[in-house]
């Protein structure tokens, strides 16, 4: 036998019965349905915090990638080109086709340089997808999205998309952490301490690279497809500025060191925007995205200057606490 | 008819390309001596815009509107620099890239509960009767534009070149370290660049404003085209000045001849495509270029 302990299995089994159970613990459609954005928006912010973490790369093009998977289900599925449960598939593969095309030159460029050109990437999608109405429906949407039906099993209540993207998310997880255990795992995480050491010790950067945003890439663009179907529509308001002030909230909230950081920021931003929004109607008569952006904006700056390891740094550094206050104990007891 | 549809659609250009060269300024003051992309910069070519109406609003006739518009913009800048960029306990390239568009999103948001969501429009400073040539016709406004990019590029060279605090600025883009070691106040300077990037761009958002309408989301692009033009410029001032006007003159013939709709997306493609050609290996072309020397 290997040696491999199953820690992640383990804790991941264990989540996922806590999430199989928690509609049955609480009830209410409202609860299903803003969890049902935790996990969607989770997978965009587990890719990104692992590129930004732990591969060092600065990629803003997440939610590009999140609207091409969604315009590319969504069209195929209301045109009746192909039946709605082929089209997550199909759009999987067409973003990694994209995500490889454009990355291979992008991922060249470094820092500062890889973050304007993936800016400018998301907004050229932006854009496209507002201007080629014939195709994408243009700023109104994209309407006549089917029901996602699966071997006649229709996907119809919000407790239905629940289980699928929470399923979504915690097999992309898992890949995840099962990837930075690897060798490429292992190859990712050297080149962000230092490119020149890790090419030397014969580590095709370039690869790696390509590798990690493609993958990063495809996850983003099977919960888009995901989210197409769940709010039927696609509009490219959906995935715009605010999207990724936001997902940036999630990585940084979260912590950029570890994969479950994602998990843990998407929870605490869905949750506190969804507190924001129903405090704060009182005072703000137009809750719009953007309004929500203030407060996200100024929690990113205090969060950044004051606790830069995120929540799970916090979460990190308890058992430490508690074996202090326990030694501290032993000591005045003797 | 084709000569003067051209030379109206130059002339727009080049009125949105001075715009880009000022900021596309502005973003290269705050890099080259912080090392700082500040991605809130295009917040403030729309805070001056902004101010400016709201203080013309408030009764100010239209030259004390500006100055407190440009003043209120600078605090807002150098007050970002004290208590956004400074305290910063590890800085890297994610962290300012996070921070910066934080506080840019602050910035709009901020503006958007405070004067709503409609566009603005400032009266024109010198009158709306147009000077026409041809059929094209040139409205003083642009008059002014143009002659506030040549004032600020004009004024930053002789200040940057003649001045003691002017070579300060200079040696501390040049190397950090060394310019504290001779006594340079590298805080002080890069509070300064702050307020001075604040101040121009304040300056471009205000002499746009009776042009093109302004509002609270008119800061993402105007901010992004000048990093496009900062980049093509390779971080000059005449470089970027150069760019600026090139991309105007590109976007303004493409916005009329092509189509208006993908105008926002060309200079984005521009700066795409620099990017990676730049990181293009030439030697090997070099190599069949110079092979007979």
């Amino acid at each position: 036998m290997n040696d491999r302990s199953f820690k992640t299995e383990i804790s991941i089994a264990g989540f996922a019965v806590i999430i199989v159970l928690l509609p049955l613990i609480v009830k209410g459609n409202y609860f299903v349905s803003v969890m049902n954005l935790v996990a969607i928006y989770a997978v965009l912010a587990m890719g990104m915090g692992l590129l930004m973490g732990q591969a060092g790369l600065i990629s803003l093009a997440h939610p590009a990638w999140f609207g091409l998977g969604a315009y590319i289900s969504g069209i195929l599925a209301a045109r009746g080109i192909l039946p709605a449960w082929a089209t997550p598939f199909v759009s999987a593969v067409g973003v990694g086709i994209v995500a490889y095309v454009v990355g291979a030159p992008v991922l060249r460029l470094r820092s500062y340089y890889l973050a304007c050109a993936t800016l400018a990437l998301l907004l050229i999608t932006q854009i496209a997808a507002g201007q080629l109405s014939d195709l994408t429906g243009g700023h109104e949407g994209l309407l006549g999205i089917p029901v996602l039906t699966v071997f006649g099993f229709e996907f119809k209540k919000d407790l239905h998309f629940y289980y699928l993207s929470w399923a979504l998310c915690l097999i992309c997880y898992w890949f995840l952490a099962n990837l930075l255990n690897s060798q490429v795992g292992r190859a990712i995480r050297s080149f962000n301490s230092s490119e020149i050491a890790s090419a030397s010790m014969g580590i095709d950067i370039a690869k790696y690279k390509r590798h990690a945003f493609v993958l990063t890439a495809i996850m983003a663009g099977l919960a888009g497809s995901v989210f197409c179907f769940y709010i039927r529509l696609a509009i490219p308001s959906s995935f715009e500025f605010p999207l990724l002030v936001t997902l940036m909230m999630m990585v940084v909230i979260g912590g950029i060191q570890d994969l479950h950081g994602a998990l843990i920021g998407s929870l605490a931003v869905i949750w506190l925007g969804e507190f924001l929004r129903n405090y704060m109607k009182n005072f703000f008569t137009s809750m719009t995205s953007e309004v929500e952006a203030v407060f996200f904006g100024i929690i990113i700056i205090v969060v950044l200057i004051f606790m830069p390891d995120g929540l799970t740094g916090w979460i990190n550094r308890i058992p430490s606490w508690g074996k202090r206050l326990y030694e501290r104990k032993q000591t005045s007891n003797q | 008819m084709f000569i003067s549809e051209t030379i109206q659609y130059a002339i727009s250009g080049i009125t949105s390309g001075s715009i880009y060269a000022i900021v596309g300024i502005c973003w290269s003051t705050v890099f080259l001596i912080s090392g700082v992309l500040n991605f809130s910069t295009g917040e403030f070519v729309m805070l001056g815009g902004m101010l400016t109406w709201l203080f013309i609003s408030w009764g100010f006739s239209l030259l004390p509107a500006i100055f407190f518009g440009v003043a209120c913009t600078v605090i807002v800048a150098m007050l970002m620099e004290r208590i956004v960029i400074r305290p910063v306990r590890y800085p890297s390239e994610t962290t300012f890239l996070l921070i910066t568009t934080a506080a840019g999103s602050v910035i709009r948001g901020i503006v958007l509960i405070a004067c709503g969501s409609d566009t603005r429009h400032i009266e024109p400073f010198l009158g709306s009767s147009p000077i026409m040539i041809g059929d094209a016709v040139l409205l003083p406004q642009v008059i002014i534009v143009v002659s506030v990019l040549v004032l600020i590029a004009g004024g930053l060279v002789m200040f940057l070149d003649h001045t003691l605090f002017g070579k300060a600025l200079r040696a501390s883009s040049i190397n950090q370290v060394g310019a504290r070691l001779i006594g340079i106040k590298i805080n002080r300077v890069r509070l300064f660049c702050f307020g001075l990037a604040g101040g121009m761009g304040a300056i471009a958002g205000i002499v746009i404003a009776p042009i093109e309408f302004t509002g609270y989301s008119v800061g993402l692009m105007e901010g992004l085209k000048g990093l496009v033009v900062a980049l093509l410029g390779g971080w000059t001032i005449r470089g970027t000045v150069v760019a600026g006007l090139a991309l105007g003159l590109l976007e303004g013939l493409g916005a009329g001849f092509i189509s208006t709709g993908w105008k926002d997306a060309l200079a984005l493609f521009v700066m795409l495509t620099f990017l990676i050609i730049r990181t293009l290996d030439l030697t090997s072309i070099k190599k069949l270029v110079y092979r007979h020397e």
